[in-house]
């Protein structure tokens, strides 16, 4: 029984022990590990009563399997738990809610540049291969992996921000008060839906320098993956076929042997999702931008325990859930992937 | 599309194949040797720090922000002043916090101050000072405003050629002892990651079974956990410091060991030569030690390679995000982290010049470990 069905079934019930294992392991580096997060948390020097009772709070007193089977409890019933600083109390989840728009959208945009810099490139390295076109691609692959993204991105930041002054550095609109209605939380989008062109214009500039900066740092791995992928292709039976049709050169590679190409870089977008989201991170602190990374960082500053716990679950769950989307949309496209 | 090749004799060793050079090998040859030549400098730079670093790198030797090659400053006096030089009970007039100002004050001459907006020459004139120590820079500007003063002497003092940053630290020292502080980091950090990684590679290849599918489950999840963020938390748990930021990245990359050395293990052990060693009695752990191991060390030195490009990267942005080590120890993530604010101002210097060194040496050991990968696996470069 080869179906597709089964195969989406198995495919999803695969990715349990996937998050089982993540989130157990956030609760080992958090809780485990030597070294204490409430300590860490507290200015030095705080009354020990007021440590007991942030402990006690976070129920941090108790035994460690207790304190793992309410941290499995309350995730599954999708509870964060509450903040500590800078406000107390607040709920994390609502606060990651908040914040994961942003993300996602830098995180899109990202995505589409690489595709667009990264899949035209290699397409074209492997067209000319042994070229000086090819050897300077590939270089470039690896000299773009070397530049830590965050540098990139000031060195934008500098150009095109501070020199030229064409875009702004930092934030993602110039104030709230021209934010679009919020629908889907990206504005770019929302702007769109509203038909508000100020706000979008303006939420493009912000966009742009992030979204370059993500994109580039990204595109390194597919060119190079596009490229090796276009070469196994361009060795094919159906590409010499074409060729001896004369079917022109150009139209042969890039219609007919880079659509081939296409099917496993899709599976590689999905593993490469997790150098995105790391990528995003550094991107959201270099430009102000007010995603899950920044909060992230931000709460460690504040050494807020629940909401640091909280975001790195997320993340976690997010990468399950993307590899687990590719690969049924690649089961969906090539019908060979059964189980 | 492929030329045919004749079919040569291959050199066998990794060095043969080095020496065999780029005629037969190509670009790949080129990025291994430009890789080596980096990694030398580097590791050159790393041990004559205190030979090469004009200053300490975490004291204040100059004012804020001097540009690249300021620093030096030069004595103006009245005309027919009679000052020929720097003697002793001078009075010299300043600007606050510049060069000018520590430089007069570590020589111990008599200093007055002055706000960055106040006319030097005017309080020179009213008789508050005797002479104005300016930054060379600007000298020129001044005499054409002031023809009454002359220059005293040639310019003097410090020279910074990477200039300095918001403290008044020199750059280029800063980057020449930041080289120690992330190599330090990345190589503990490589090394941790082997000594953990390998051995349980090794155990869960050969063994198979249960053992094996449980711990491929956790290295393939902290394998698709993005690593900063896996980092970041384990930095946030531990703290700062050279050895626990090297933990925390050391945990982000015992995945990659693992899975290399297990999938090598599985291929070699169904080789015919641990066969034979099997039939004539070798016991398990000498299978292990004396016939597989060796044979997985010779793509380790790659991954190890390219681990450390990976870890530097980790550790400059653990540290650009405030997670790296404390400071006053040099690092070039965190000066980063401090140059960022100042970038508005237009202040270019304090951040292009340590991103560029990571790129340096983050470049240095991609490229050897592709090249080293390429030699080693000349299928490869068919492709």
């Amino acid at each position: 029984m080869r179906s597709l069905g089964r195969y989406l079934l198995i495919r999803t019930l695969l990715t349990i022990p996937m998050i089982f294992v993540l989130v157990t392991l956030v609760f080992i580096i958090l809780r485990v590990m030597p070294g204490d997060p409430v300590k860490s948390s507290i200015r030095p020097g705080a009354p020990q009563e007021y440590i007991n009772e942030i402990r006690h709070t976070l129920g941090l007193d108790k035994p460690l399997y207790v304190q793992y089977g309410d941290y499995l409890w309350d995730l599954l019933h999708l509870d964060l738990g509450t903040t500590l600083s800078p406000v107390r109390g607040q709920s994390v989840a609502k606060q990651i809610w908040e914040h994961f728009p942003a993300t996602l959208e830098l995180a899109l945009a990202g995505m589409l540049v690489t595709a667009i810099v990264g899949v035209g490139l290699g397409a074209y390295a492997a067209h000319h291969r042994r070229s000086l076109a090819d050897y300077s691609l590939r270089l470039y692959a690896i000299v773009i992996y070397a530049i830590p993204v965050f540098w990139l991105g000031l060195m934008f930041q500098l150009v095109f921000g501070v020199w030229l002054k064409i875009f702004p550095v930092a934030g993602r609109i110039s104030s709230l008060a021209v934010a679009p209605k919020h629908i889907t939380g990206l504005y770019t989008v929302d702007s769109l839906l509203t038909g508000n062109w100020a706000a979008f214009k303006d939420s493009m500039m912000h966009l742009a320098l992030p979204a370059l900066t993500l994109g580039l740092y990204l595109s390194g791995v597919f060119v190079r993956l596009t490229r090796s992928n276009m070469l196994q292709v361009l060795k094919m039976d159906f590409v010499t076929a074409a060729r001896a049709r004369g079917i022109p050169e150009r139209t042969v590679v890039y219609r007919h042997a880079l659509k081939n190409a296409l099917i496993p870089i899709i599976t590689m977008m999905g593993l490469q999702f997790a150098l995105l989201l790391a990528g995003a991170v550094l991107t959201e602190s270099t430009f102000s931008w007010p995603g899950l990374g920044r909060f992230l960082v931000e709460r460690i500053t504040y050494r807020d325990f629940p909401s640091i716990q909280g975001a790195v679950v997320v993340f976690a769950l997010l990468v399950a859930s993307v590899s687990l989307l590719v690969d049924i949309l690649y089961a969906l496209i090539d019908p060979r992937i059964r189980y | 599309m492929s030329k045919t090749k004749k079919p040569r004799e291959e050199p066998t060793s990794v060095l043969g194949r080095l020496l065999r050079g780029a005629y037969w090998y190509g670009a790949e040859w080129y990025w291994t040797v430009t890789g080596g030549i980096l990694l030398v400098l580097i590791i050159a730079i790393t041990i004559l720090a205190p030979v090469l670093s004009p200053y300490d790198p975490t004291v204040t030797v100059g004012g804020p922000f001097e540009r690249p090659g300021g620093g030096q400053v030069v004595l103006l006096a009245p005309k027919g002043s009679g000052i020929t030089g720097l003697q002793k009970g001078l009075k010299v007039a300043t600007f606050y916090n510049t060069t000018a100002s520590i430089v007069a004050e570590k020589m111990h001459l008599t200093v007055r101050h002055y706000q960055v907006d106040k006319d030097l020459f005017a309080k020179v004139r009213a008789g508050e000072a005797d002479a104005v120590l300016i930054s060379a820079r600007k000298a020129a500007e001044a005499l054409k405003k002031n023809p009454d003063f002359v220059q005293v002497g040639k310019p003097f003092g410090p020279r910074f050629i990477l200039g300095t940053d918001n403290l008044g630290r020199d750059i280029l020292s800063r980057l020449i002892w930041g080289a120690r502080a992330v190599l330090a980091v990345a190589i503990l950090s490589a090394l941790f990651s082997a000594a953990v990684g390998v051995p349980l590679g090794l155990l869960s290849g050969f063994f198979g079974g249960w053992f094996d599918r449980v711990l491929s489950l956790i290295m393939d999840s902290i394998y698709s956990f993005p690593g900063l963020i896996l980092a970041i938390a384990v930095a946030a748990v531990l703290g700062t410091g050279v050895v626990n930021i090297a933990i925390a990245i050391s945990v982000v990359y015992i995945p990659t060991y693992f899975r290399m050395t297990r999938s090598q293990v599985l291929s070699i052990k169904e080789e015919l030569y641990v066969e034979a060693a099997r039939a004539l009695g070798a016991k398990r752990h000498e299978i292990l030690g004396m016939y597989i191991f060796p044979n997985v060390i010779s793509t380790l030195v790659v991954v190890f390679s390219l681990n450390v490009a990976d870890a530097i990267l980790t550790e400059a942005g653990l540290a650009f995000l405030g997670l790296g080590l404390q400071p006053p120890t040099p690092d070039w993530g965190f000066d980063l982290n401090k140059g960022k604010a100042y970038l508005p101002r237009g202040y270019w210097w304090p951040i292009t010049f340590p991103g560029l060194m990571i790129t340096l040496v983050a470049l240095g050991f991609s490229l050897l470990g592709e090249g080293l990968g390429e030699l080693l696996n000349p299928r490869l470069t068919e492709e």
